[in-house]
């Protein structure tokens, strides 16, 4: 234990000789892209939860048809129409990106 | 000098004077004067042919003791347009069929032309195709709401109780053009997404992979058709309900 915890602080120690990167003048900062990093993160979020959300009406979907299956034209319809709605809320997204990434 | 289809040069080359002449009575300066069409044009007036040849040789072809295959098939997609707006929309549906077929028929093969090389789809083009057939979609169902209802389809706006009118008035108002702006951009995004995806696949690995794409885009195009179709069914429903 005395072993393990004496390697741990040598190694915490090792990493103390890092100290001079701090040494580094400060240089003008690169222009971040945050276009293309928001652009990312949104059709990620977007795309996620539009996962989740369709998952969510395909399992309704696939139970109310076990439990029901004469009424498989109006589930379907149903299905069809409730899985395109969700799935364009996620294009919105990918269309402000491309208005907003393509300038 | 704008990149332009062989069908679009071909276009351009004849009608560049006379669409430019009518674009500037109308006090419009189109940006590339020799060539005033763009692609998306182009190809809406190739589907307009092609669909045109096509409904004249179905026509020529009618017979009820022997149909063809060309009549088989009208008659299936027909069928298939009348009975999901029977089930939809109820009684007295069939006046609407051969809008919505023929808006089927339009969207489908401007969205499959951009699966042959030479040509792009209409529809993933420009949003101005889709917001054409969005706006199209958006007047009739008004319309046929006016003449189910006369004046009072009106009411149809002011929400189920009338203390809450006020409120519901606006609402309704922006939840209608936000139907227009819904199918248009549904239907660009995917048509656009489609290209893009094909595109960037085709950049990494140009053998073989890109054909699972072209696939996935044969499949979209099919139920991007559906929806389109089923919602404007769906508005109409709403437009020519009876409230009983």
């Amino acid at each position: 234990m005395r072993r393990t915890l004496s390697y741990i602080f040598m190694a915490m120690a090792i990493l103390c000789f890092a100290v001079p990167v701090f040494a580094q003048g400060g240089e003008a900062a690169s222009a971040v892209n945050w276009v293309a990093i928001s652009a990312g993160f949104s059709m990620a979020f977007a795309s996620g939860i539009c996962a989740l959300a369709q998952g969510k009406a395909t399992a309704a979907a696939a139970e109310a048809l076990a439990r029901n299956p004469a009424a498989r034209p109006g589930i379907q319809l149903a299905l069809i129409l409730g899985l395109a709605l969700i799935e364009s809320l996620a294009l919105y997204t990918l269309v402000i990106i491309f208005a907003k990434v393509v300038k | 000098m704008r990149e332009q289809l062989w069908f679009t040069a071909f276009l351009n080359q004849f009608l560049a004077g006379p669409v430019t002449a009518l674009l500037r009575a109308l006090h419009l300066q189109p940006k590339y004067p020799q060539a005033p069409i763009p692609n998306s044009v182009a190809m809406e007036v190739l589907v307009f042919l092609f669909l045109v040849v096509l409904f004249v040789l179905v026509r020529s072809r009618l017979s009820v003791d022997q149909p063809g295959g060309l009549q088989q098939i009208f008659e299936g997609a027909q069928g298939f347009v009348e009975g999901q707006s029977q089930e939809v929309i109820g009684h007295h549906s069939e006046g609407f069929t051969p809008f919505l077929t023929a808006l089927g028929f339009f969207i489908l093969t401007s969205n499959l032309l951009g699966l042959i090389p030479g040509f792009e789809s209409p529809t993933g083009a420009s949003p101005t195709v889709p917001l054409g057939c969005a706006i199209c979609a958006f007047v009739y169902y008004q319309v046929q709401g006016f003449r189910h209802a006369g004046i009072g389809y009106l009411k149809h706006f002011l929400g189920p109780v009338w203390w809450l009118s006020w409120l519901m008035l606006p609402i309704e108002l922006i939840s209608h053009t936000a139907r227009m702006l819904s199918l248009t951009i549904r239907l660009y995004a995917n048509m656009f997404a489609g290209d893009m995806v094909t595109l960037v696949f085709f950049s990494l690995i140009p053998l073989g992979v890109p054909i699972v794409f072209l696939g996935l885009h044969m499949g979209v195009s099919l139920l991007q058709t559906y929806i389109f179709v089923l919602l404007t069914t769906v508005y109409l429903q709403g437009a020519v309900a009876d409230e009983h």
